[in-house]
């Protein structure tokens, strides 16, 4: 430390005395607030990006692994969904992966660590309101989804020639739904891990045996017991709300409702469990 | 108006009490230290303080205003710096990025630089927070603390885990803050600390304040007794020593006093009339360990 740091330290803690009284300093504050959650989501994208994990899980792996089955089983058709081809099948059901990815695998991991590391108990003591510090980081989760759904979307176009989407709009409210729907249940599924250590493994194995049997790397025939099965889950519900959306023949609707239906009621679970269950500090369980 | 004021303070988790009928002050400007054993809650009462947790009973204000009561909460987060017990900064942020952030909570923060500067890290400030030693990263989480320019600084147990030297820096930019008219709380283990840093102390033991005084005075540290000891001159018994005193098979003997003042005068009389040395002559006062174990093991 030095003199002239002690010397700038007096001069700063002399300028904070003018202040405002208690009671004028409203819990909202309009168009400042509204800068500050800009600025965190700033600062939220820049960690996630800082951060290979993330990046590697969601962005990376979602375009890996639909070069690589598109490559090898991409022009099979699927006779169950129209006879298809198996690439404008895998385009749509990234797409999907990809919101799940962000929204939920990772947001529910990073939630675990924040909490564990007390981040969210130093945040919790800032000035920044709660729930301007929890809509930057839905945010921010749902910033590197949209990425996902565009980059996927191109490569799908350029790449592989796919068609569609059958609305375009549908594709939007499938994601804007899946995203809620996954945000919640990722806020939910955070306060059950009771350690970082369990962090990784509970989160990302729920979420990867979820995909693999709700049809992302192989489509799934409806009807079939692996598909009844699947269906109580919400990973099989936005891979074929997405797809419907994307794929739906002309003349049947885009619009997947019972997906959206049991989509919301998993992410009202979610956030029934977050709300109840919710914790600023470490657990250490 | 103090800083911080709490009266009949309790709080329990169920039948589980941690903080029973505490009561203390703390005023502007001072250095208050709570001084106590693991479980004796201390943590607990800064986190009723800063307005992280609900108390069970009694009446508290930080900075004048409840820090219970959410429609004032935010003023007062605004004018609150706290620096957690455990580390608690992102690791992929730079140095500067991370401070940058949290200066953007508050209306009137100190400079980035001017915090980077006070905390010793002005060649980190690029480096990536996981790339610092956990000193340098203790550092960061205490800049992070005074970013907000606070009035009231809570530091939970700052120096743990701390090496020498950077226990006596972080001692250094406590005292520059207390300087600077900040009003510091915080909690240690380190009697040393509290000798260093602290106007006044309350220790904490069993979940209720046992003592509470400046570090010279408390539990009686100031009036109690000394222990005068040196050794036997050669040819001399016990019983030759013009004051009761206690001998010890190394030659040396103890007298336990109230009035070290007569006693050394009676004995420097003594030993200066028949022309003896008191090799190692020593007055020993209890120490501020001394008095806080015997303090927190009264009660145990």
């Amino acid at each position: 430390m030095t003199s002239s740091a002690a010397a700038a330290a007096s001069s700063a803690s002399a300028s904070a005395s003018a202040a405002p009284s208690p009671e004028s300093t409203r819990s909202f504050q309009g168009f400042r607030d509204l800068r500050l959650i800009g600025r965190q989501v700033r600062f939220e994208q820049l960690s996630f990006w800082l951060n290979p994990f993330g990046a590697l899980f969601t962005i990376v792996f979602s375009v890996l692994f639909l070069v690589l089955l598109s490559s090898t089983a991409g022009s099979q058709n699927i006779s169950y969904y129209a006879g298809i081809k198996a690439t404008q099948y895998y385009v749509p059901s990234f797409i999907a992966y990809g919101i799940m990815s962000s929204c939920f695998n990772i947001q529910a991991i990073t939630l675990v660590n924040r909490r564990e590391m007390g981040l969210l108990k130093r945040l919790r003591l800032s000035p920044l309101p709660t729930p301007l510090l929890m809509a930057a980081i839905f945010i921010s989760s749902m910033i590197v989804a949209a990425i996902g759904v565009i980059l996927l979307f191109l490569i799908g176009k350029i790449a592989y020639g796919v068609h569609g989407p059958a609305s375009t709009l549908a594709v939007v409210v499938t994601t804007l739904v899946g995203m809620l729907a996954f945000t919640g249940l990722a806020v939910g599924m955070s306060t059950v891990v009771p350690n970082a250590d369990a962090a990784g493994p509970m989160v990302s194995l729920t979420f990867f045996l979820l995909v693999a049997f709700s049809g992302l790397y192989f489509p799934i025939q409806p009807g079939s017991t692996l598909s009844n099965i699947a269906d109580i889950f919400p990973v099989r519900h936005m891979i074929s709300g997405m797809n419907t959306a994307f794929n739906a023949p002309p003349g049947s609707s885009p619009w997947p409702w019972h997906d959206y239906l049991v989509l919301l009621a998993w992410g009202v679970v979610g956030s029934f469990l977050a709300l109840r269950r919710w914790s600023w500090s470490p657990r250490r369980g | 108006m103090p800083a911080v004021s709490v009266r009949h303070l309790a709080k329990s988790y169920g039948d589980k009490t941690a903080v029973r009928d505490v009561s203390f002050e703390v005023e502007k400007g001072e250095v208050f230290a709570l001084l106590g054993p693991n479980g004796a809650g201390k943590t607990t009462t800064i986190e009723i303080l800063e307005g992280f947790r609900d108390r069970s009973g009694g009446d508290v204000t930080t900075l004048g205003v409840d820090p219970a009561n959410r429609s004032t909460q935010r003023w007062l987060r605004n004018r609150i710096g706290v620096v957690l017990q455990e580390l608690a900064v992102e690791p992929y942020y730079s140095v500067r990025q991370v401070l940058s952030r949290n200066a953007g909570y508050y209306p009137s923060p100190r400079p980035v630089d001017e915090v980077i500067e006070l905390i010793g890290l002005k060649e980190k400030a690029d480096e990536r927070v996981k790339k610092l030693s956990g000193g340098q990263q203790r550092r960061l989480d205490v800049g992070l603390g005074i970013i907000g320019n606070p009035e009231l600084l809570f530091l939970d147990e700052p120096t743990t885990g701390l090496d020498p030297s950077g226990r006596r820096d972080s001692w250094d930019l406590i005292r520059q803050l207390s300087a600077d008219g900040t009003t510091v709380m915080l909690t240690t283990h380190y009697m040393d600390e509290v000798e260093a840093l602290a106007d006044r102390v309350a220790v904490l033991n069993n979940q209720e304040i046992v003592a509470m005084g400046t570090p010279s005075s408390i539990g009686g540290r100031d009036s109690s007794e000394v222990t005068i000891r040196f050794l036997l001159p050669p040819g001399l018994d016990a019983v030759d020593v013009p004051v009761p005193v206690q001998a010890s098979d190394d030659g040396s003997v103890e007298i336990r006093t109230s009035d070290e003042l007569r006693v050394l005068h009676t004995l420097t009389g003594w030993a200066l009339e028949k022309e003896l040395t008191l090799v190692g002559l020593s007055v020993l006062r209890a120490s501020l360990e001394d008095t806080y174990l015997a303090l927190t093991r009264e009660t145990s």
